[in-house]
């Protein structure tokens, strides 16, 4: 507690080029600090242009005094600049003692020089500046012991002189001065002040390779969100953070993102090379400042703004990724082999001689991405601006799924009114193109029997159009297309104006605009049924265009006041309003068939010969809702944070969120957030812990709300079309009503308690965070059926259930091995939780449980495989127990009283474990050398199961004449008719460990005065899976309410090689 | 600003909506169109599949599916049963439909159009209570919308009599009309009809036998002259049947890309007939009739034996025959010769027989004889202008041919008949029409094998085996056997049950 001037921070500070006095008289002004120093010291002292956020009095006058032979010091609440080397006064008669001199270069762990730097005695207010090329010289006074090198954003080192006369030293960034400030949504905090549960995440620790998006450049990296991430370049990473706590799925169990404090913005604008800093926000305490929006925590990513001066960097990789792993299916002569060994044979219909087809091979190829950042900045003290292009090309390894976007971006900040006024903008645009493919294509390439040909002789696909859902899966890709183009556009707006000194109103204005424009085309050979049932072999060609507009605006209002700012007090207050308003589904979809060539695909409706079938205008767009709905949100906020003594924090918020998709009834939420957190390791009792130098326990208490993924109508009753029926002579359409209202309906509430520790040992080269949460989520939202005896529908949505979440989530962090040339540091995350529903019914809504995950399958349509039941987790699987098999070879049941059965019912079902985790873990370590740095991270999962149905499925020998067996077939009786039938046999383990990202980076030592900086690396991702699992891949989307089920669903897992770049000119 | 009313720009809300007569015509809609639903699909698995006269099996596991289908053939459902639940959920959602629309439309000024429309909506009212009353016995009585009070069961009788009473009350109102204007909603005949059905099966509904009230009723209807039946049977259920077809009192339009639902075709025919009715896609194999129904049809004249689908089978030109291309064992997998693997072109022959392999699991194998297994019905003739998987045979409920029928039985039950006519001609004009010798003599057993013969799979024989006592037999090729009388009703949804407390399950459930 002594240097508390040089600790006080200031929000913004931007001097111009110019004498540093001027530049220290604007710091007293803006810091309240008081500087002392003789004018003639600093005479001809210039200094650069200089802009810092959220940074400390002291680290300022680094950065000010650096490359002067200036240093300072605070004596009693003074800051005192003097010259490094003063002029050695002659001592008069006695004669100093000879004093020695050491010299030497400071560098950054990758050898490029760091002029600047502070080199002191210690104990003593002797010391020197590196020069340009990182030396500096010091004369040793007598008995100079430890030399103590610091500079701002790295970590200060002590290294004993000994008889050196030379000492070189590389310093190694710290990446918790560098993200010394924490965002925390409408403003920010010291990290030493945070009270509630955030991780922050340095674009340091971002995984490297091919990555589309923010969230999964986070996977594996915060212990308690968990991301999984699709091999399919078209599919959003699930995210689930502390367990799933709704019973709705999609969007309600996502977290809410908040992209450069603009709430709800697309994360399809942010490309991952513009990432200054991610900030987890994931107890109540700190995310109930978004309110109903917040349950399933916050997101907030800082992207770049703006360079301290005119610089360009560009950034890219090319990868290549291939599948991670395919299933073992029979060839050709390997399933002849068979039947020929149990007496059956092929139709010559599926068997063309010596035919064997690799139906995976053969949908399937290495796919090609790359990705390019060029950015660009500049400008002076009062204007400065950014902007930046993002290309981003990845196929797919399924052969004609393909992704591609472009994102350009704009930022503009001018500041006006004697710098009182500062105005912000920012443009981004971003154009995505994707190719889907049909989901058949999973199964088809599985079960397509391995003995026939692609093609005809006349070179026509080869079909088999006797057996339902089978279908050639090379025909299946080359037949049907669909193509999509996300344009987003976001604009965004701010003025802040000082209205006090201590008192600021801060004004946002944002408006984002998706514009979906997209196409379908069942070509005129296409067999595959579409949602109605109709082929295009039936239509000769079907086309379907669609178009659709999700606008929202926003408009956010806040002030920030400090009315206490003294080294015992720190107090902060924020009041804040914001409007919201979504419009979504504006657009259209129509069709049309009856082509004479697939040639044009669906570009020309017009071409169409629809043959007096009317259009569908009410086919549903998956992921989009079509018709026109605005949905409307009001917010009033606030918050209060307190400081005392820089050991006791307290933070306080309450947020009222209005929302015109709640019921009439319940229209406002209230939802206030506590937290405390005390700084031990400043206490006196602990000050005798010299190794100890961060201790922090934390305690936070809130209640949030989900109303993420709310229909704007889903409380009111709506009549809607509801088929055709003939009157008059004619059909013309029913409209009924399609939705009961209930005008009670609103957010789930989440009310959740987090204690933390935050430790941190030797200068925090061990350090960590302990959490433990305890989060209870009721209201939950079901569509309960309702009796049709009362209703005008059979469902009714309503807020009655409960789901509790606990949990225990553990970082470490630590820095084993620093020396000049060689660094190792290493970050562990582990997390632990229980999920639990906690309730289903109430008086007026009785549901006993749901049942859920229905796989389908030959004969088994109707079977579920899971339950959402009081007193077990989401993702329960209830299935019967497999017994073995009979003496005939067939595969047995136990029955509910022991007794074993072929044909188990749902009486003879039992629990049997769960798909969520026990234990989710990641370990990154990055070790450098010189101007080599390796990194890699292993991540995995333990304790869950998975229901491998796809394996179930494959699993029927006696159908081998017409599906392909997978070789775990081989060793089955053939006559087990049942052998496929869903049980505890398909129920794996699916813990894994996962080499999930290996980067080899090289700094070039360039010393070019055109290159700054240059870097070239290389990264695989997925290189290595140890599990027991038979499938495809174990690591299973945790979002949905049907969690773990391996059902032919997925996009197969991918591993890619990345060669990238970076430089900085 | 706080102001939470968001516009509503894209959908109809109890704001926008209802205001003009237009409005309410379409407001009616969903009365017709929830029939459609699963007129033709749950409620008819529920009042065929549990008879003699339809069946599906399994075919090496497929259509196994947690022996749903089986359950319903062996008489072992349960309360948890799919179809059981679905059209409960169908009917009382048909119910509920009808009375809000009657609340909705009270509010309307008085007139011819809101006379007749009442009147029609009554009647869909009843006609769905009529189903329900048919299927589960003692069901829930609620005749006016929006009472949140949950019901208890009203007895059968109570259930009969507000049927009985709500269609003579709306007879009147009902148009006599029978044309397009009318076709798909009720009319007049339809009342009547729906009453004779009543009061023939009122012995089994009550326990009083009504059956000179049900010739009453059968003789207003014929007297009107509005119906007669059509020259050529098939005629009735062809793609092209509505309005024109005079013999049909009542039908549920079906159209194959408007109006869709009716899946007859697609589930009855085998893959190959795909070719042969020019269909443009695979039909999936699954519904047959047992052999012993089949055999009923014995008269080689009989114009009603072309709604069958069996022996061997030619391409539409009645020529070319239907090869598939297999091998010996593709044939039959239990052919265990050293050539199994030979190449063999099989002429399709649907199997009149059925030969379970593994008749527990209903099973009887899935190679090309197993495929063959089964008579098929194409009643409802395969539409080959459709390009989905529906078909746009409108679903015959109520047809002239079965009043003619239900007259003659309520005579022979001791029904009496001031116009005198005899149960003996009334039946020789339906078998005259099916070009098969008049019958000389009529007893209740040869009236219920030419009804079985003319009603055919359209949806009554599970009423009919009930009334004739036959529901109890044993057929099946011995495979049902079970006799509990409990299950002349089917159970109330477990669902249901959960739901609303105050209902009690049917006895024996």
């Amino acid at each position: 507690a002594q240097a508390q001037n040089s600790t006080r921070e200031v929000a913004y500070f931007a001097v111009p080029a110019g004498p540093l006095t001027s530049a220290l008289q604007q710091l007293q002004r803006q810091a309240g600090v008081s500087i002392v120093y003789e004018a003639r010291d600093l005479q001809t002292t210039q200094v650069s242009a200089t802009e810092l956020r959220g940074a400390r009095v002291g680290d300022i006058l680094r950065q000010l005094l650096r490359n002067q032979p200036l240093r300072f010091e605070e004596k009693q609440g003074v800051i005192i600049l003097q010259p490094t080397n003063p002029a050695a006064p002659a001592a008069p008669g006695k004669r100093a003692p000879q004093s020695r001199q050491v010299k030497g270069r400071v560098t950054e762990a990758g050898g490029a020089a760091l002029p600047g730097v502070t080199v002191l005695v210690k104990g003593t207010t002797v010391g020197a500046v590196t020069n340009g090329a990182g030396e500096y010289t010091l004369d040793l006074p007598e008995g100079a012991e430890t030399l103590v090198f610091s500079f701002v954003g790295y970590l200060a080192r002590e290294v004993a002189v000994g008889e050196q006369a030379t000492i070189d030293v590389a310093l190694v960034q710290d990446a918790k001065l560098l993200n010394d400030v924490v965002v925390i949504g409408y403003g920010s905090v010291k990290k030493g002040e945070v009270t509630s549960a955030i991780t922050s995440v340095d674009p340091r620790e971002f995984n490297r390779g091919v990555v589309a998006t923010p969230d999964q450049i986070l996977q594996g990296k915060v212990a308690g969100l968990n991301i999984t991430r699709s091999g399919d370049p078209n599919a959003t990473a699930s995210v689930v953070l502390r367990g799933a706590s709704s019973l709705r799925t999609g969007q309600a169990q996502e977290p809410f993102y908040v992209i450069d404090g603009v709430p709800a913005a697309s994360i399809n604008l942010v490309a991952p090379d513009e990432i200054v800093s991610i900030e987890v926000l994931k107890d109540a305490s700190a995310t109930a400042i978004y309110g109903a929006r917040a349950a399933n925590g916050v997101i907030l990513i800082t992207t770049r703004r703006q360079k301290p001066s005119a610089a360009v960097s560009y950034s890219g990789y090319v990868g290549l990724e291939q599948v991670s792993n395919t299933l073992d299916m029979l060839s050709g002569d390997e399933l002849r082999g068979y039947l020929e060994a149990n007496s059956k044979s092929l139709s010559p219909a599926d068997n063309d001689a010596g035919t064997n087809t690799d139906w995976q091979k053969e949908v399937m190829r290495t796919g090609l991405s790359h990705n390019h950042t060029v950015s660009y900045g500049g400008g002076s003290e009062k204007s400065a601006f950014n902007a930046s292009v993002n290309y981003f090309k990845r196929e797919g390894v399924m052969n004609t799924s393909d992704s591609e976007r472009l994102i350009g971006k704009i930022n503009l900040d001018q500041k006006t009114l004697q710098d009182k006024l500062q105005l912000r903008f920012t443009l981004t645009n971003s154009l995505l193109t994707q190719h889907l493919i049909s989901e058949l294509v999973y199964k088809n390439m599985f079960t397509h029997l391995p003995t026939t040909n692609i093609r005809n002789a006349d070179g026509t696909y080869k079909e088999n159009l006797t057996r339902t859902q089978y279908y050639n899966p090379v025909a299946l890709l080359a037949q049907n297309h669909e193509e999509r183009k996300i344009n987003t556009l976001l604009g965004n707006a701010s003025a802040q104006l000082t209205l006090l000194k201590n008192l600021t109103n801060t004004l946002s204005l944002s408006m984002q605009n998706e514009a979906v424009k997209g196409g379908s085309y069942q070509g005129r050979e296409s067999p595959v049924p579409n949602a109605a049932n109709v082929t295009g072999l039936a239509a000769k060609g079907l086309a379907r265009r669609y178009s659709v507009e999700n606008s929202r605006k926003i408009l956010e209002n806040y002030l920030t006041y400090s009315p206490l700012s003294t080294a015992a007090h720190n107090l902060k207050v924020l009041v804040g309003y914001s409007w919201q308003e979504d419009k979504n589904g504006d657009g259209f979809q129509t069709d049309t068939r009856g082509f004479v060539s697939d040639q044009l695909g669906y570009n020309n409706l017009a071409l169409g010969n629809p043959g007096g079938v009317a259009p569908n205008y009410d086919a549903a767009i998956a992921g989009y809702s079509l018709g026109i709905s605005t949905l409307r949100l009001i917010s009033l906020y606030s918050r209060v944070n307190y400081g005392l003594n820089d050991r006791y924090f307290l933070q306080v918020s309450v947020r009222r969120d209005g929302s015109s998709a709640f019921g009439r009834n319940n229209r406002w939420g209230t939802f206030p957030a506590a937290s405390l957190a005390w700084n031990l390791a400043g206490e006196n009792f602990l000050s005798g812990f010299r190794k100890l130098n961060e201790l922090k326990l934390r305690v936070g208490y809130g209640i949030t709300g989900n109303s993420l993924g709310f229909d704007p109508l889903i409380a009111t009753q709506r009549y809607s079309s509801v088929g055709t029926f003939y009157y008059n002579g004619a059909f013309i359409k029913a409209i009924g009503p399609t939705q009961n209202p209930n005008p009670d309906l609103k957010w789930e509430t989440t009310a959740m308690l987090n204690v933390g520790l935050d430790f941190g040992l030797w200068q925090n080269r061990l350090g960590g965070t302990v959490e433990y949460y305890d989060k209870r989520t009721s209201d939950l939202i079901w569509n309960y059926p309702v009796s049709t005896t009362q209703y005008f529908v059979n469902t009714l949505y309503a807020n009655v259930g409960e789901i509790s979440n606990k949990g225990l989530e553990l970082t470490l962090s630590a820095q084993p091995v620093q020396t000049s040339s060689f660094q190792w540091s290493l970050t562990g995350t582990l997390a632990h939780n229980v999920n639990k529903v906690e309730k289903l019914a109430n008086e007026q809504f009785r549901l006993d449980q749901v049942y859920t995950a229905y796989p389908g399958g030959s004969g088994q349509s109707g079977i579920s495989t899971q339950v959402v039941k009081t007193g077990y987790p989401v993702g329960q699987f209830f299935l019967p127990e497999y017994a073995g098999r009979d003496e005939n070879g067939l595969s047995l049941f136990y029955k509910a009283d022991g007794t074993t059965t072929g044909s188990p019912t749902l009486n003879d079902y039992r629990y049997q474990g769960n798909a969520q985790p026990r234990l989710l873990y990641g370990l990154s370590n990055t070790v450098s050398w010189k101007n080599l740095d390796l990194n890699f991270f292993l991540r995995g999962v333990q304790g869950n199961k998975i229901l491998n149905a796809t394996l179930a499925n494959l699993n029927i020998p006696a159908q081998s004449t017409a599906n392909n067996l997978p070789a775990f077939s081989l060793t089955e009786p053939y006559a087990d008719n049942r052998a496929n039938y869903y049980s505890n046999r398909y129920l794996e383990n699916g813990s894994y460990l996962r080499l999930d990202n290996v980067t080899l980076g090289y700094n070039l030592p360039l010393k070019s005065e055109y290159v700054k900086r240059a870097r070239v690396y290389l990264t695989s991702q997925n290189l290595l899976t140890l599990t027991n699992y038979r499938g495809i891949d174990p690591e299973m989307s945790l979002g949905g309410l049907t969690p773990g089920l391996d059902n032919n669903n997925f996009y197969p897992k991918t591993r890619s090689y990345v060669l990238g770049v970076n430089l900085d000119f | 600003c706080t102001d939470l009313n968001a516009p509503i720009e894209s959908e109809y809300t109890p704001s926008n909506f209802l205001t003009t007569p237009e409005q309410f015509i379409a407001a009616s809609g969903p009365v017709y169109s929830q029939m459609r639903g699963e007129v033709a699909k749950a409620y008819w698995n529920l009042q065929e599949l549990s008879t003699d006269e339809a069946v599906i099996v399994a075919r090496n596991g497929n259509y196994y599916d947690g022996a749903r289908y089986q359950q319903l053939s062996l008489h072992t459902w349960n309360p948890q049963n799919e179809f059981v639940r679905v059209a409960w959920e169908w009917g009382f959602s048909g119910i509920s439909t009808c009375n809000r629309t009657l609340a909705l439309f009270q509010n309307t000024p008085d007139g011819a159009f809101k006379t007749q429309f009442t009147a029609e909506l009554r009647t869909m009212r009843a006609l769905y209570y009529y189903l329900m009353m048919d299927a589960y016995g003692n069901i829930p009585l609620v005749p006016e919308f929006g009472n949140t009070t949950q019901p208890t069961n009203a007895t059968r009788q109570q259930v009969f009599e507000y049927i009985e009473q709500e269609l003579k009350a709306v007879l009147p109102n009902l148009s006599p009309d029978v044309s397009a204007q009318t076709y798909g909603r009720p009319t007049q005949s339809t009342a009547q009809a729906l009453l004779a059905k009543l009061y023939l099966n009122a012995e089994v509904y009550i326990g009083q036998p009504r059956y000179t009230e049900a010739i009453a009723a059968c003789n207003v209807l014929i007297k009107s002259r509005k119906h007669s039946l059509a020259a050529n049977y098939l005629d009735v259920f062809a793609v092209e049947n509505g309005p024109q077809v005079s013999e049909i009192i009542f039908a549920v339009p079906f159209d194959a890309n408007l109006a869709q639902g009716n899946m007859m075709s697609r589930f009855a025919l085998h893959q190959q007939m795909k070719d042969k009715f020019g269909l443009l896609f695979t039909p999936s194999n699954a519904s047959l009739t047992w052999p012993e129904f089949f055999a009923l049809y014995q008269e080689p004249t009989d114009t009603r034996n072309q709604q069958w689908l069996s022996g061997k089978q030619y391409l539409s030109d009645g020529r070319t025959p239907v090869l598939i291309s297999t091998t010996k064992k593709g044939l039959d997998s239990r052919y265990t010769g050293s050539d199994g693997s030979a190449a063999i072109s099989y002429h399709l022959e649907l199997s009149d027989r059925l030969t379970f392999r593994d008749a527990a699991k209903f099973d009887v194998g899935n190679d090309e004889l197993g495929k063959a297994q089964g008579t098929r019905n194409i009643k409802y003739y395969p539409d080959k202008s459709s390009t989905s998987r529906d078909q746009g045979n409108d679903l015959v409920l109520l047809r002239y041919a079965d009043v003619l029928l239900m007259k003659a039985e309520a005579l022979l039950r001791g029904g009496q008949d001031p116009d005198g006519a005899t149960a003996l001609s009334l039946v020789n004009q339906v078998r005259t029409r099916a070009q098969v010798p008049a019958f000389t003599t009529l007893t209740l057993a040869t009236l219920f094998e030419e009804r079985s013969r003319e009603m055919a799979w359209e949806g009554w024989r599970r009423t009919d085996l009930i009334r004739f006592g036959k529901w109890e037999a044993v057929w099946g090729q011995g495979l049902k056997t079970n006799a509990d009388t409990y299950r002349r009703l089917f159970p109330i949804p477990a669902t249901e049950l959960t739901l609303n407390t105050n209902l009690k399950q049917n006895p024996g459930y």
